[in-house]
């Protein structure tokens, strides 16, 4: 009875302190927004974030605010990053086996390699719109342009956006005469003209704002899918925004790799020691080379960082308009290129040679090849390998290949559901496709099924909310694998262990191994010394292969590219003595005048 | 990719082209073409030829443009001359020299008031000039820096000075040396209007400046003073293409009255509007051709003055040659 009594007292007592506790917990929490800010082709080392001396202070804020992550993995190319990011399911299954512009012969008519996002397989805005979010989108699509594939079909509730992979950023011109105007939509409607004021930066951000503002009074969540178009070439940027840099890059890019890398160290991006990847062997050392040819190459990175500065730029207003509504303290932020930098002259390929249909139409819609008319509508100005490398710091190769350069990018993570230290650093290895599954677990959304008892494919990502709360310090273990085939070049990462196959003359066109934790600039293939590594390795990408239907193709945009190409060789430094040996000066007590 | 970034290198030697701007210094007229005052590569040099078809009532060698009523005249008129860029306290700057040769007759009224027929030939005064930027870019000490050139707002300093050795005739009012010293100071400006851009290029040009004369101990016998005489040219200038630009072009005279032995003339107040058009052939050789008039001139003592101008400017600068030369 006396315990009875106590019990009951005790009871009462909690009931009494705990009123106010329960009640609140009692009341469900807004689930956060999400904001999904992807750059294209912006670069590893391009935000001050992780090293770059573009001035990125909006962007940067965001990774003070959270974590920056150094081993986030992309595809290498835009829409299978695009089509991974927002299903979760590799790119040999989603319709992204190759991109629709280089779907090869032997692909053509296979499930998988549609060149678009298939139809059934379910999205992310989808699964977040089902359990109970705002869905909205701007900018790049580039997953299908029928009316059953594009944005407003594919799960948004909102959109503006451009349909292309690319165009111009002030109208609707784009590159071939066969496709010569790129197509955008708004709310599921196929726009005959864009906006009187139309810059793509600008007008995706200011969509993005208004789509957020219409929807705020009922109290949903949203997620926003905001996917510049920059920096992708070419670099059309405002007239305000192109000199900001002047002369800044003519020191030339090895100079500013080596100042990019610096920092990344200081920064704990990367640890020290880390080397540099060689210059590519076609790109000249910038110390041979003319003031105007220094100028001039500078010039165009002096638009690529006039560019992302005004990516950040707009990144802020977004930003700030979330913070002027009440809502940035309750949104997830993640911030990241959709694959490597772009170096290789897209403009060359589309234009193609005097006489061709192409030709003519860039002869009359992208002549604007004076320096001074670089950004304007009209011109096509891109930086080149040489900088792409640059962005990619430190890593080899670029977009397109499967060396780091191509698939590495930085991630920011920021929000609510980071539970880690602000403004920290996290080297676990991630991938693109880990992106669906933890916002579904964030949202607490869940995947849902297709058709009758058929399940969706499986998710090939792994939930990050464990590691986001600071439970593991990565989403993956050592056993676990990535892989990843496109345009037949090929790669496998587990642990610390990277195979790559690449074509001539970027790669060997055999396997190559690297231990990125002591050579993440993959600059010494281990191969040839280890033999059962690289068998172990082919195992994993022979099981890849096997479980998601990958067709190598038997046409790549690469087949030819040795052909064309200088041929390869080594970097080594300061060779050939001939053009960097300095004057000889005589000592100064050894000099005399002829004799008589 | 290669041969497409070649070709687009191969390009920038045309910067030369600016090299065009420079050289052309004053017509009969006292005026410059348009884009004139544009900057180019210091180190740069030029050689103008400019040839002038007038007819009027004014001697046109002569800036202060001395009326005589009811005189007509006719004048072919050749300059040749030398230009050079380069920096001066780190400004951009440029020395030229000019030699005014030629043949003028007409009719002309004689000191005494009777109308003669008279003519004349050979040298005029060579000029010198000497104009310093002080607003505006840096020198172009190397090509990137003329990759850079955009004008925006620019404002100069220019002195002129012609110097009394040409041809003279005391014993005639038509003459092509004056026998005086005479200059000028001016302010040249550019206003940069849009993209500068070849093809796009547009700009409004301003050159304010004030002539002082000496005085001719013997002009025919008699002492001639000239007051100092405002000019205010204008050019709103396009290109219609990279390399052909024209030009819309006026000029205003106030002041510069005539005392000849104490009897005092009027002041001028003329207005001169004309048109150019500008080609430029390749990175050495620019080519214009104007035509101006006066168009407030129906009154026996008014300037009336009208010409047809051709100008060829061939520049050149050490390092666009030897790009040239690795060229061939």
């Amino acid at each position: 009875m006396k315990t009875a009594t106590l019990s009951v007292i005790a009871a009462t007592m909690a009931t009494l302190l705990c009123a106010p506790a329960s009640a609140q917990a009692e009341t469900p929490r807004k689930r956060p927004n999400i904001v999904v800010i992807l750059g294209d082709d912006l670069g590893y080392a391009d935000l001050g974030a992780f090293g770059s001396e573009i001035k990125t202070p909006n962007i940067d804020a965001l990774a003070r605010d959270g974590v920056r992550f150094t081993n986030f993995y992309t595809h290498a190319s835009s829409s299978p990053t695009r089509s991974t990011l927002l299903t979760g399911i590799d790119t040999h299954r989603n319709g992204m086996g190759n991109m629709d512009e280089w779907i090869a012969p032997n692909q053509r008519g296979v499930d998988g390699y549609e060149g678009y996002l298939r139809p059934g397989i379910p999205t992310l805005p989808e699964v977040l719109k089902n359990a109970g979010y705002h869905t909205y989108m701007v900018g790049k699509w580039h997953m299908g342009k029928a009316p059953d594939l594009i944005p407003r079909a594919r799960g948004f509730e909102r959109d503006f956006s451009l349909l292309d992979g690319a165009g111009s950023y002030w109208d609707m011109t784009n590159f071939t005469a066969a496709s010569p105007k790129s197509v955008f939509t708004e709310d599921g409607k196929y726009l005959s003209k864009l906006p009187d004021d139309y810059y793509a930066t600008k007008t995706y951000t200011d969509k993005m704002i208004s789509f957020i503002d219409a929807n705020r009074a009922d109290g949903k969540p949203f997620f926003a899918y905001v996917a510049h178009q920059a920096p992708h070439d070419p670099y059309h940027l405002p007239k305000d925004w192109r000199n900001r840099h002047v002369g800044e890059y003519d020191k030339g890019w090895d100079a500013v790799r080596q100042e990019r890398l610096q920092r990344q160290i200081e920064l704990g991006i990367q640890p020290a020691g880390t080397e540099l990847s060689e210059r590519m062997w076609f790109v000249p050392d910038p110390i041979v080379l003319a003031p105007i040819s220094r100028a001039m190459m500078g010039k165009k990175m002096e638009l690529y960082a006039g560019l992302v500065e005004n990516l950040d730029h707009h990144v802020g207003r977004l930003v700030d308009h979330l913070k002027k509504i009440g809502e940035y303290d309750n949104t997830i932020f993640l911030v990241f290129g959709d694959n490597g930098a772009e170096g290789t002259d897209l403009f060359d390929m589309i234009a193609g040679s005097p006489g061709s249909r192409d030709y003519l139409f860039s002869a009359i819609n992208w002549s604007q090849t004076h320096p001074n008319s670089w950004g304007d509508p009209g011109s096509y100005p891109a930086y080149g390998p040489m900088w792409a490398q640059v962005s990619m710091t430190p890593f080899s190769q670029y977009k397109g290949w499967m060396a780091e350069g191509g698939i590495r990018n930085g991630l920011i993570v920021s929000g609510p559901a980071v539970q880690r230290t602000k403004g920290s650093i996290n080297h676990g290895v991630m991938h693109v496709a880990d992106i669906m599954p933890t916002m579904m677990d964030i949202a607490g959304a869940s995947y849902p099924r297709v058709g009758d008892d058929k399940k969706a494919p499986a998710l090939m990502g792994k939930s990050w909310a464990p590691m986001l709360a600071g439970q593991s310090e990565s989403p993956r273990t050592e056993q676990d694998y990535l892989a990843w085939e496109v345009f037949g070049n090929r790669a496998v990462r587990q642990g610390e262990w990277k195979i790559r196959w690449q074509y001539k003359p970027y790669g060997t066109e055999s396997w190559e191994l690297y231990n990125l934790a002591n050579d993440p600039a993959e600059r010494k293939n281990l191969a040839a010394a280890n033999p059962d590594k690289v068998k172990a390795m082919t195992a994993l990408w022979d099981r890849y292969v096997q479980e998601n239907n990958v067709i190598l193709p038997n046409r790549s945009p690469y087949e030819t590219l040795e052909d064309v190409m200088p041929p390869r060789v080594p970097d080594d430094k300061a060779f050939p003595p001939l053009i960097y040996r300095k004057q000889f000066v005589p000592p100064q007590d050894m000099m005399a005048d002829p004799k008589p | 990719m290669t041969s497409n970034k070649k070709s687009r290198f191969a390009r920038f030697p045309l910067l030369a082209t600016a090299l065009l701007a420079i050289g052309v210094i004053g017509s009969a007229h006292a005026e410059v073409p348009a884009r004139f005052y544009w900057k180019s590569l210091t180190g740069g040099s030029a050689v103008p030829l400019i040839v002038e078809s007038i007819s009027g009532n004014a001697n046109p060698f002569d800036p202060s443009h001395l009326v005589s009523d009811d005189a007509n005249f006719d004048a072919t008129l050749a300059l040749a001359g030398y230009a050079q860029t380069f920096s001066l306290l780190d400004r951009p700057a440029m020395a030229a020299i000019l030699f005014p040769m030629g043949r003028i007759s007409g009719e002309a009224r004689a000191v005494n008031g009777a109308s003669v027929s008279q003519s004349a030939s050979g040298f005029g005064d060579p000029t010198l000039e000497l104009n310093v930027n002080i607003i505006g870019p840096k020198p172009q000490v190397d090509i990137p820096g003329a990759m850079r050139y955009e004008p925006g707002f620019s404002l100069d300093l220019l002195a002129d000075l012609a110097v009394p050795i040409g041809e003279y005739d005391s014993k005639q009012s038509l003459n092509l040396g004056q026998n005086r010293w005479y200059g000028r100071i001016g302010a040249p400006m550019i206003m940069q209007l849009g993209a500068w851009v070849p093809g796009r290029r547009t700009t409004l040009e301003l050159l304010p400046a004030v002539w002082l004369f000496g005085d001719n101990n013997d002009f025919v016998g008699r002492n001639l003073q000239t007051d100092p005489l405002l000019q205010i040219d204008a050019h709103l200038t396009r290109d219609f293409t990279a390399n052909l630009w024209g030009s819309v072009d006026g000029s205003w005279y106030k002041g510069g009255k005539a005392t000849i032995d104490g009897v005092a003339g009027s002041d001028r107040n003329d207005v001169t509007l004309g048109f150019t058009l500008g080609y430029t052939i390749n990175s050495n050789i620019g080519l214009t051709a104007s035509y101006r008039s006066t168009i407030n001139d129906s009154a026996p003592g008014d300037m009336r003055m009208d010409s047809f101008m051709m100008t060829l400017v061939f520049g050149w600068h050490p390092l666009i040659e030897g790009f040239g030369r690795l060229k061939e």
